[in-house]
């Protein structure tokens, strides 16, 4: 039989829709409403009355791209409920575990949706058809590793299995992640050259004013423990996060949008917010990418995103390298748990941003109560707000180039959307021209 | 290393987003002792454009809940179809998010970036793909014939 290609019908893979609603009246925005499903409360609910036990492997799978997030917030907040002392070198393990999330997920997102947009082509497919064909190998090589970390320790790359409460399963031999050290080092050359290429864009400008969110730890970058702090000089724990921050109902969305309790106003969480928050933390590597950037901080701008992701990416190729060297596998991998009736609250910095859990825990085991708040939803009302103060600068645009501008800015904060959430649907209303 | 690969896409929580990895599951108990042949469980898209991309593998078969636009089809819907090297990319969005870079995003890519692995996709018509839902039972229906239609593919491929 000889080889011959069929037409294609035009078929695409399942996607809930994302809707963004602008009207606009005698040019001026009337209506902004930006409708995101984002999955959490679905896993809220199915988490109460399961054992605590459950939790890492339930967790794992609300999200495909950033399962260590849940995972670890999750774990550390029981752990520290139940008094548990974990096994030395599981900590480091889980960082190294997280750092390659980052890692997958910052170069996903650079790669193949920041830097289309800022090429101005449609997508990653027009940019390896336009001569960019080496920079998107590149980056898919760069999340490889990521994935590829993420399942020698995780046991499995998209939801992992290994990490539980107390430790893991299985310590990861020492070869194995050794085995990562040679492409970690070429990680390293290769995140400045992306530096480099991210350098050379032209990337639009959003002055207005925003209040960052992200955690702080002394002396490291903040990835597993540590407070939550903001630009405007708050400092809060994970078990206030409830009271500093509020969750509002709002009619036109299925999604919770935080704003600050006491002035109702809307923060930033993400990449962005923790390169500023912890600039003097950064590591060598992470400095270099930054100089090459031109990345000037303090910024509020969430165009800066993008070169915040390279300068994280940086951050976390030198992190997982200084941990792997370090690497003693965890003997015994996990510590003994004993449940205890309480309330577990933790936060931890999700490649998205700040993610906060809580779980109420009764005396067997038994979640009575589980709230997760992820990145996106205390984005949400941001995105809005941008929205809000980009879009009426460029409203003699066309339709079609609105809409592009509206994708790129909710793409810069890569919501960590319902994995079958894809496209978003935008409907300009001009009531002026009718 | 595998000559030929099955690919099953899907979120197992999402309704019907889920039969992609049923019937990867299912063709690997039916493969089960082959040689030549690997079948993964990818979860979600953006692992896809890796997986189509290894060097020795012939041909890459996905399996993944499709939505037709236009004239939508009924819930549990077959549809095959082939992207050869000058075939046409499937259609492709402006995904909004990381978590939009698709099985058709990906399967563009890697024809963009020169992957010589032929690549058949098996669709299937998905009715409800909320968070949390069933199955629908068309889609369940559809379970058996989809199976034996990769087998075949499978088979053939391995000729």
């Amino acid at each position: 039989m000889t080889h011959r290609s069929v037409e294609v019908p035009v078929v695409a893979r399942v996607e809930g829709e994302g809707a963004l609603h602008v009207r606009v009246d005698d040019g001026v925005i009337t209506r902004l409403e930006l409708e995101i499903y984002e999955p959490p409360r679905f896993f809220e609910a199915f988490l109460a009355g399961r054992n605590v036990m459950e939790v890492p492997d339930i967790v794992a799978r609300i999200c495909g791209i950033c399962p260590v997030a849940y995972q670890s917030t999750a774990m550390f907040g029981l752990e520290r409920l139940f008094e548990v002392e974990l096994p030395s070198g599981v900590e480091a393990l889980r960082r190294l575990l997280y750092m390659a999330e980052w890692i997958e997920s910052h170069m996903l997102h650079v790669h193949l949706l920041a830097l289309p947009d800022f090429l101005g082509v449609d997508s990653a497919i027009e940019l390896a058809q336009r001569g960019f064909k080496a920079e998107v190998e590149r980056g898919l090589r760069l999340k490889r590793l990521g994935n590829e970390l993420m399942a020698a320790i995780g046991g499995r790359e998209i939801h992992p299995v290994n990490p539980r409460i107390g430790g893991f399963w299985r310590s990861p031999r020492r070869r194995e992640v050794d085995a990562f050290v040679p492409r970690l080092e070429d990680a390293a050359r290769e995140i400045l050259d992306v530096a480099d290429l991210v350098a050379s864009l032209e990337v639009p400008v959003l002055t207005r004013d925003a209040e960052l969110v992200a955690m702080v730890e002394e002396g490291r970058y903040p990835i597993d423990h540590g407070d939550v702090a903001s630009t405007r000089g708050r400092r809060w724990r994970a078990d206030e996060h409830e009271a500093v921050t509020r969750e509002l109902h709002v009619e036109h969305s299925n999604a919770l949008h935080s704003v600050m309790a006491d002035t109702g106003e809307p923060y930033v969480v993400g990449p962005l917010a923790r390169v500023v928050l912890n600039e003097a933390a950064l590591t060598p590597v992470a400095r270099e990418a930054k100089a090459r950037l031109g990345l000037t901080l303090p910024t509020v701008d969430p165009f800066a995103s993008m070169a915040a992701r390279v300068v994280e990416t940086a951050l976390a190729i030198e992190e997982a390298l200084r941990l792997i060297r370090a690497y003693e596998p965890p003997d015994p991998p996990h510590a003994g748990v004993v449940p205890r009736a309480g309330r577990a609250t933790w936060t931890t910095e999700a490649p998205r941003g700040t993610i906060y859990h809580r779980y109420d825990v009764a005396a067997d085991g038994t979640i009575v109560e589980a709230k997760i708040v992820p990145p996106t939803s205390q984005n949400l009302r941001h995105m809005e707000h941008d929205l809000r103060e980009f879009l009426p600068s460029v409203l003699d645009r066309p339709d079609d180039e609105l809409t592009r501008l509206a994708e790129m800015i909710v793409r810069n904060y890569d919501p960590c959307i319902s994995c079958a959430t894809h496209f978003l649907r935008v409907e300009i209303e001009r009531g002026d021209e009718g | 290393m595998a000559r030929v690969r099955v690919i099953g896409v899907g979120n197992p929580d999402a309704g019907d987003d889920a039969v992609g990895l049923l019937a990867a599951r299912a063709v690997a108990d039916r493969l089960e002792g082959l040689a030549d042949v690997e079948v993964i469980e990818a979860g979600i898209g953006p692992r896809v454009v890796d997986l189509l991309r290894e060097p020795g593998l012939e041909v890459a078969i996905v399996i993944d809940a499709v939505r037709t636009p236009g004239a939508r089809r009924m819930p549990g819907s077959l549809i095959r179809t082939e992207v050869g090297l000058d075939g046409q990319p499937l259609e492709v969005g402006s995904a909004i998010s990381s978590h939009g870079f698709g099985v058709a995003e990906s399967v563009g890519l890697a024809a963009a970036l020169g992957s010589p692995t032929r690549v058949i996709v098996h669709g299937v018509e998905a009715g409800e793909v909320r968070i949390g839902a069933p199955l629908h039972p068309s889609v369940r229906c559809a379970l058996r014939p989809l199976v034996d239609a990769v087998v075949v593919d499978v088979e053939g491929a391995l000729g």
